[in-house]
């Protein structure tokens, strides 16, 4: 359980800019579409979220805008920024190379010894 | 909105000590936020109380989630860092440079401070005003030490006019920085220690006016080393987000700046006044932090 929070706070940042990128959200649906999209693995809670969120926008990378819904109530959507969307590609890029490293070290020993062998 | 969620919103709103526009955009934001969670857990089935529990518990400590956010929004740019260190660099540069003797470069610095400061408290009081502000009440205190210049028969003046003007001042000033937030009172304060240990060294008893200004120009270019050292105190404090960090860097300043003093007066400074300055430095950096709390309890 820890290790899986230290992983997601290493990745905050980077699934924010990626959610916010496909459509400006507020806090409350982020939580949710994070927790439906990843099929429950990410639960942020707020006291995660907010300061997050605020970090960003601090840094210039997200811009948050007060919108009315439907019915009227009022909530801050954030968007992304062009700032945001340069570091979204930076890290795209990085969590791609990793992701390959890191698959080809994880893989099975049989795996690999077939590899060696091709 | 029940009344534990909003005493929970007032513990955020007492501890996050940021501008008041960011202030009540963080509050409103957080009441949207509950406002979401409650609908949701009502329509689950859960009964209000239930609700506000399980709202509570997902929300977690009020204390912490608003350092949090506290932290994202503390950090000042260099502008501001660079903007916040400026009246210490001039305080230093007046003597660095011996501009000090000069009325010209005082008035000018003297109306530039004045400026700044009122400048800075009308536009929300943002973190570099208040080196400025502190400075700007150099006056009230320089006035104050005039006073005792005085001719006999005239201590009058200074109960029935000055000191009560002085103190308002004073008084009202601080107040309204620590209800912004007690540590930009002691950023204000920052340089009264040294002004005193400086004070207490170069000043000789029983002397005349005019041997105390040939003892100022001769540690002139230590004073104004203490004060750049103070402006690079408040560039790093400006930059930094931590609040611990904040408090741990005025409190290790003050204590470099009078050992300077101790140091560069070479045995002017015994070492009971410096130990006396040294709790005088605590009082004044740590004090507003428990008027804070005084004022808090009593609204």
């Amino acid at each position: 359980m820890a290790q899986r929070r230290e992983l997601i706070k290493g990745s905050i940042d980077s699934l924010l800019l990626c959610l916010i990128e496909q459509q400006p959200m507020y806090g409350y649906l982020i939580i949710k579409e994070l927790e439906r999209r990843s099929q429950g693995y990410f639960r942020f809670k707020e006291g995660t979220l907010y300061p997050a969120l605020h970090r960003l926008e601090e840094a210039g990378l997200i811009r948050g805008e007060w919108q009315a819904l439907p019915n009227g109530r009022q909530r801050r959507y954030y968007h992304i920024t062009g700032k945001g969307l340069r570091r979204l590609v930076a890290e795209r890029s990085q969590w791609q190379d990793f992701l390959v490293a890191m698959n080809l070290i994880i893989q099975p020993a049989s795996d690999y010894g077939e590899v060696k062998k091709w | 909105m029940v009344t534990a969620l909003n005493h929970y919103l007032d513990s955020i709103r007492e501890n996050l000590r940021l501008d008041r526009s960011v202030e009540s955009e963080v509050i409103h934001e957080l009441e949207t936020h509950i406002e979401d969670e409650l609908q949701e857990l009502k329509e689950a089935g859960l009964s209000e109380e239930e609700a506000t529990n399980t709202c509570l518990t997902l929300l977690g400590s009020a204390k912490l989630l608003a350092r949090q956010i506290y932290e994202a929004h503390s950090q000042g740019s260099w502008t501001q860092a660079l903007l916040a260190a400026m009246p210490h660099v001039l305080f230093g540069l007046l003597f660095a440079v011996r501009w000090w003797r000069g009325v010209g470069w005082l008035l000018g610095a003297l109306v530039l401070v004045l400026g700044m400061a009122v400048y800075g408290w009308w536009r929300g009081k943002p973190a570099w005003l208040f080196p400025w502000l502190g400075y700007s009440l150099l006056p009230v205190a320089a006035a104050g030490l005039l006073l005792l210049y005085l001719p006999k028969g005239w201590s009058w003046v200074a109960i029935v006019i000055y000191l009560p003007l002085a103190l308002w001042l004073l008084y009202s000033i601080t107040v309204k920085t620590i209800r912004r937030d007690w540590l930009y009172t002691s950023l204000m304060l920052l340089p009264v220690p040294t002004i005193i240990g400086w004070f207490v060294a170069v000043e000789p008893i029983n002397r005349l006016p005019e041997h105390w200004l040939q003892r100022i120009e001769h540690f002139a270019p230590w004073i104004g080393l203490t004060f750049l050292a103070l402006g690079l105190t408040v560039a790093t404090f400006i930059r930094l987000r931590k609040r611990w960090l904040r408090v741990s860097v005025l409190v290790v300043s003050g204590l470099l700046t009078l050992t300077m003093v101790a140091y560069y007066t070479e045995g002017r400074l015994s070492l009971p006044a410096l130990l006396v300055l040294v709790v005088v430095m605590l009082l004044l950096l740590l004090s507003p932090a428990l008027v804070e709390r005084t004022l808090r309890h009593t609204g």
